[in-house]
């Protein structure tokens, strides 16, 4: 009697056990779709083919690190000129700061990389720091190119060029064009500017969307999106004269934010989450099953081909967003992320380390081809047969050189990305805001003390704490990571 | 080598002392592996630990100096560290009890010579699979699950238990037990399988006289298995104790790893981490954390030793 009570017991627990597996196993093939973008998924083991070649033939082998898997289509593009090299990639995500770890803890040390690749809210951390060597000597290229100066400013500190980038990414706001009919009554990009040109009219803006859609579209997916744009028109940056500075335009983000939340007018999605993709190709069901919309996102230039392009179709196939969309300058001009290409000085291979960082940042031929999507799958498999069959450049990445850029403008006109667009040349678009980026604001401290901001606004805005709380548990977590740092 | 020995002791003894001094200088060869490892990989590191947690070293740059106390005083400048430390120990506490407290009523049934248990294999290995499994996959797996538009949500809004989806990880509560859950679901299965080793270790002649003299189940526990299983308790107790306090992976990857939301699942490893992968490095800073918890452990782990001593 009492063993079959002990069965039981014992079936039950096995049983719990089992459903929380199952529930598992059907919810990671959903979820492991996201990632990607933040962090192209094919680290390690997209290298591993690479790193394989060389025992035979002795070529030269250079250590490339970064965090996504772009740079990868380079790195490969960069062995078919040079036969004699081995580019060794790896990509370490970046997610919650791994890549920064990873990097950090190689310094000084014997794995230490020979190009690094600097993400905008921490390359001026390794510009400030004595490990990059002196990129001096490219500077008349930059200049025979028109590389975007602020692109120069942030890699370089006290005179001394470290860092370029292949990128210069001023910001943008795309909206749905369907949706902006309905609401607004036209989808005309001058127009739709015309209504959302600051926060104030944004705001209002939602409000109308939120009323006219009975509640089923969203202005934005997450208020993290427009983060970006206020924290670029701050008047300070963050930290002066070793002091914290909480500039204006980051209260203005906060009560912004939590206005946003409490009216319903975000998706309460988290960035490069599940939701906030579902947004982008109309696949987003709150819990209760019904179908919710986005109107817009921000995003900056290496959103779209990245990004929005990629994610306008749902996994399925069933939704379809491609061609609904237009861009803006929208409420306020910004820039988000970037990637500046650095050498370790202390790299056995500095020339060629040197010879990859003017290759990939600096070289018009390979910025075009990089810009106008010739780096196709099939072009690198000529290169490198083992690439994996999804690594490769689409067209429309916004380029660092303004001569690349005015040579090839025209050619996005008639584009599938123009099409992706309604017929909108984002390229055009981008060209025009690229010049007024500049490099002010930005300081090696900017991610840190931006993570460290997300979790006592979360926590704010879902009502967990207080306004006073949140200041307080922010500069908490900033004593944690700036001992030195003087807190007001 | 024995052969020569006999002979060595029919001789005189100062023949002998060289002799003897040199088998002994074979014992120390043999432990010297481990004695060179454990200096170089186990001892080395603590002392320079303990030296990096007086100066502020970064990792950025290639100066540091000896700053005393410094660290230690600004652990104390506000109550992150604290918190930190309560956090590990309330995380630790109430995953531990109901491990033990499971593990020892699974082991008891499975070990039972009045219950015979089938399959006790099966099972036990059932009870061991999610301790298998990556730290980082589970974690992984259960912020998506409970992630706003997860399926956690959606199933308790559509079987009405929820009027509307909520933000389960923003909620402390939730996410100090969601962290105990894993730890404890990961962990009682291990905890199984050592108590089981050591119940059936005790001798089952003990059992059947106790029988005979008519002792219920309870009673054999109590008197029986418990005082003889009291050196695998301290083992497990100690084991869990130092792991405990080095808790990581899961609360470190469950959220966005500064033990989010409002620093309720922050473990001490999560800011000595935090401190350590801060915008410069500071691993000086980050080594006074590591120095406090290796200390704090070490009085804890003798306290067990102490208290549950052989008291003859």
């Amino acid at each position: 009697m009492r063993k079959s009570v002990l069965y039981i017991l014992s079936l039950l627990i096995v049983l719990v056990m089992a459903l929380s597996a199952c529930g598992g196993a059907s919810n990671t093939t959903e979820s492991a779709a996201e990632p990607t973008a933040v962090a192209p998924a094919e680290e390690s083991s997209a290298a591993e083919p690479t790193t394989a070649a060389p025992a035979a033939t002795e070529k030269q082998v250079l250590n490339v690190w970064s965090f996504t898997n772009e740079i990868m289509t380079m790195a490969i593009a960069f062995e078919g000129m040079h036969p004699d090299v081995d580019v060794v990639y790896t990509m370490i995500p970046m997610t919650a700061g791994e890549y920064q770890t990873k990097l950090k803890a190689s310094l000084g040390t014997a794995d230490v990389p020979d190009v690094i690749a600097l993400e905008a809210s921490f390359v001026k951390e390794y510009v400030e720091a004595d490990f990059l060597a002196d990129l001096g000597q490219f500077l008349p290229d930059a200049e025979a190119g028109k590389t975007y100066p602020f692109v120069i400013d942030v890699g370089t500190d006290a005179g001394v060029t470290k860092a370029f980038a292949y990128q210069a990414t001023p910001g943008a706001l795309f909206y749905r064009r369907s949706l902006a009919k309905e609401y607004f009554g036209t989808d005309d990009p001058v127009e739709i500017q015309a209504l959302l040109s600051d926060f104030d009219k944004f705001t209002a803006a939602a409000a109308i969307v939120k009323e006219k859609s009975g509640g089923n579209t969203y202005m934005v997916a997450s208020s993290g999106d427009f983060q970006n744009p206020f924290f670029a028109n701050r008047e300070q940056p963050w930290i002066v004269d070793d002091t914290l500075i909480v500039d204006p335009m980051v209260v203005k983000y906060v009560e912004t934010a939590k206005l946003f939340r409490d009216e319903g007018y975000e998706a309460q999605a988290a960035q490069w989450q599940e939701g906030w993709f579902a947004g982008m190709n109309d696949t987003l069901v709150d819990a209760a099953g019904n179908a919710k919309q986005v109107f817009s996102y921000f995003l900056p230039t290496w959103g779209l081909p990245y990004v929005l392009a990629p994610n306008a179709v749902s996994a399925d196939g069933s939704h379809d967003t491609s061609g609904d969309w237009a861009v803006i300058t929208g409420p306020l001009p910004y820039q988000w992320g970037g990637t500046w290409l650095g050498a370790m000085a202390e790299s056995p291979n500095l020339d060629l380390a040197k010879e990859f960082i003017r290759f990939a940042t600096l070289d018009e031929q390979n910025l075009t081809n990089w810009a106008t999507g010739v780096y196709t799958n099939d072009y690198l498999k000529a290169i490198d047969p083992q690439v994996p069959a999804d690594q490769q450049q689409a067209p429309g990445d916004f380029v660092s050189s303004q001569v690349v850029v005015e040579k090839i403008t025209p050619s996005f006109d008639n584009s599938d990305l123009s099409a992706f667009l309604g017929g909108q040349n984002s390229y055009a678009g981008f060209a025009e805001a690229a010049p007024s980026v500049n490099a002010k604001l930005m300081t090696g401290s900017d991610d840190a003390i931006q993570r460290a901001l997300n979790d006592p606004i979360n926590q704010y805005l879902n009502g967990e704490i207080d306004e006073d709380a949140m200041w307080a548990s922010w500069k908490d977590n900033l004593r944690i990571e700036f001992p030195d740092l003087i807190i007001p | 080598m024995v052969l020569e020995n006999s002979e060595g002791a029919q001789s005189r003894s100062k023949a002998l002392r060289p002799r003897r001094f040199k088998r002994n200088y074979y014992g120390y060869l043999f432990i010297a592996p481990f004695v060179i490892g454990f200096l170089i990989f186990g001892l080395y590191p603590v002392y320079n630990t303990l030296y990096l947690s007086f100066t502020d070293t970064t990792l950025l740059s290639s100066e540091s100096n000896f700053i005393g106390l410094k660290n230690f005083e600004r652990l104390f400048a506000d109550n992150v560290f604290v918190t930190a430390v309560k956090n590990t120990w309330l995380l630790w506490i109430l995953n531990f009890i109901p491990q033990i407290g499971v593990a020892m009523v699974l082991s008891v049934w499975f070990t039972s010579a009045r219950l015979k248990v089938r399959g006790v294999g099966v099972w036990r290995a059932i009870f061991f699979l999610p301790n298998l499994l990556m730290p980082a996959a589970i974690a992984a797996l259960f912020f998506s699950l409970f992630s706003f538009y997860g399926p956690v949500n959606q199933f308790m809004v559509r079987a009405g238990l929820l009027p509307e989806a909520m933000q389960f990880l923003q909620n402390a509560t939730i996410t100090r037990g969601l962290v105990v859950f894993i730890q404890w679901w990961m962990w009682f299965g291990s905890t199984i399988i050592i108590l089981m080793a050591g119940m059936t270790s005790i001798p089952l002649s003990l059992y059947e006289s106790a029988m005979v003299d008519g002792a219920s189940g309870m009673h054999m526990f109590r008197r029986i298995t418990l005082p003889l299983l009291k050196p695998i308790l301290i083992y497990i107790f100690v084991t869990s104790l130092v792991g405990g306090m080095q808790m990581f992976d899961i609360p470190y990857l469950l959220t966005d790893g500064r033990g989010s939301p409002s620093g309720s699942i922050m473990t001490n490893n999560i800011l000595m981490y935090l401190k350590f992968s801060s915008s410069k490095g500071h691993i000086g800073a980050a080594s006074s954390v590591g120095v406090l918890v290796f200390i704090m452990t070490t009085v804890c782990a003798l306290g067990i030793f102490y208290f549950l001593r052989e008291k003859d």
